[in-house]
């Protein structure tokens, strides 16, 4: 189980948003490789970047920001935003990024996703975040019609390192994970299944490292590691502690 | 002095760089970090890092195609004697040959062959790729001072090959992946390690900071 801290990139900073509205931005950090150097020397293990102006524009545009992070951290780092073709994808992956997350494009472009994951083996992630069980995607300013069981499965057996599942009516508000929703995406797939989306508290970890959990790869966390409801020491030992049984 | 990392198209060179030059500042060490693709500057270089990402026989192509580099290897490393780090790639580099796809010659500096990592549990996907614990099979100064074994540090590793050493006295340590993988061989003045350092927090960075004090 690996808890990723969230860092959430706009006009270059650090953000949160709530549920994903960009016009509910609260920025908590200006030097965004400061706040990864921060996760990092708290003990967390690989680093959760979104280019949340890329996810909107279809192209990667908080670059800068991500390079600096990539170039202070002794992290791996997976990152998603605006990730839509190939050379982006090679690009990323090439500069160093260990796992590029693609969302659009696993509902527009399924076939972009399985060629990236031959050519890239375990190394490419899919990102399903969803309304109501129906997945939305460019920055979540669209829903598709599709659900996310429809969508995770056409990538089984594809080579896809990981789907990140996000709850968008839990994000930034601390509502805690939906973990009914994630755990039957789990159930239905083989590839590995991280949630995100709502983590509140030390309780929705504790509710991660129970058995019906154990399926999930992982856990993002965000709002409330920035807010102080979750102390980043505390999470950590927890999930320790559960490795080392 | 200079420590060079080689810059042959291979390998994450900027984050290498910075995380050596961040184990520099935080040891006190002040050997400026160099990412260079010049043979000149690495037969020159106090210090030599060979990073490498990707397949064993690109690697070679790519190294043999920078003119004069493989001598200024040489060179430096096997006749000035020069403390040398390979990592990932660049540390399977130093095999006598890689079995990916074609079979290619290393180095040639380490007796064994690199091939396909094999786990008894089908379940375990290959590439191994996440955090790992380190077995120390025998002391090496580049492990000075860092906690390791099953309750030790996480290196975090990313591969699908690894060096199998002939020389029992080559290989340092090994990770658990359904059964041993070279985790980190070394023989004389030079060392490799599969996991990268540089994505290794505290673990890599005190990796990095006892080879930039490492008097062989």
């Amino acid at each position: 189980m690996i808890l990723f801290p969230a860092i959430d990139l706009k006009d270059g900073v650090c953000v949160r948003l709530e549920q994903g509205d960009m016009k509910r931005a609260t920025v908590f950090n200006r030097d965004a490789a400061a706040q990864a150097l921060g996760f990092e020397a708290e003990g967390f293990e690989y680093l959760h970047l979104v280019d949340l102006d890329g996810a909107f524009a279809g192209r990667p545009v908080n670059a800068h920001a991500i390079e600096r992070i990539l170039e202070s951290v002794p992290l791996p780092v997976q990152l998603g935003g605006g990730i839509r073709d190939m050379a982006t994808i090679a690009a990323w992956l090439e500069k160093g990024v260990d796992r590029v997350i693609i969302g659009t494009a696993a509902v527009r472009d399924p076939e972009l996703v399985k060629q990236a994951a031959h050519d890239w083996p375990d190394r490419i992630a899919v990102g399903l975040d969803a309304r109501d069980g129906r997945v939305a995607v460019q920055g979540w300013a669209e829903t598709s019609d599709l659900s996310v069981l429809e969508i995770a499965r056409r990538f089984e057996d594809a080579g896809v390192a990981a789907i990140i599942h996000t709850d968008i009516s839990r994000d930034g508000l601390l509502k805690g994970l939906n973990l009914d929703a994630t755990i039957a995406l789990a159930d239905a797939v083989t590839i590995p299944v991280i949630a995100s989306g709502g983590l509140a508290s030390l309780d929705d970890i504790r509710r991660l490292l129970e058995p019906r959990a154990k399926k999930l790869a992982g856990a993002i966390a965000g709002r409330a590691l920035y807010d102080g409801q979750l102390n980043a020491g505390e999470a950590l030992r927890l999930i320790r502690a559960a490795r080392a049984q | 002095m200079t420590v060079a990392i080689i810059d042959y198209g291979s390998g994450n060179l900027h984050s290498a760089a910075k995380a050596f030059e961040r184990a520099a500042r935080e040891s006190g060490a002040s050997q400026p970090i160099t990412v260079t693709s010049d043979p000149g500057v690495v037969r020159n270089a106090d210090r030599v890092v060979l990073p490498g990402v990707g397949a064993f026989a690109d690697c070679r192509r790519g190294l043999d195609q920078v003119p004069g580099m493989v001598a200024a290897l040489s060179e430096a490393v096997r006749r000035r004697g020069r403390p040398f780090l390979g990592i990932c790639v660049g540390m399977q580099l130093m095999a006598e040959r890689g079995r990916e796809y074609a079979v290619t010659d290393g180095l040639g500096w380490i007796a064994g062959e690199v091939c396909r990592i094999a786990p008894e549990d089908p379940g375990l996907k290959i590439p191994h790729m996440g955090w790992n614990t380190l077995d120390v099979h025998r002391p090496h100064p580049l492990l000075d001072g860092i906690p390791l074994g099953p309750q030790g540090l996480h290196a975090y590793f990313v591969h699908s090959y690894h060096l199998r050493a002939e020389d029992p006295a080559d290989l340092l340590a090994v990770s658990d992946y359904g059964g041993p993988i070279t985790a980190l061989v070394g023989r004389d003045n030079y060392a490799g390690t599969q996991f990268h350092p540089e994505k290794s927090q505290k673990l890599g960075l005190a990796l990095i900071a006892n080879f930039l004090k490492w008097k062989p």
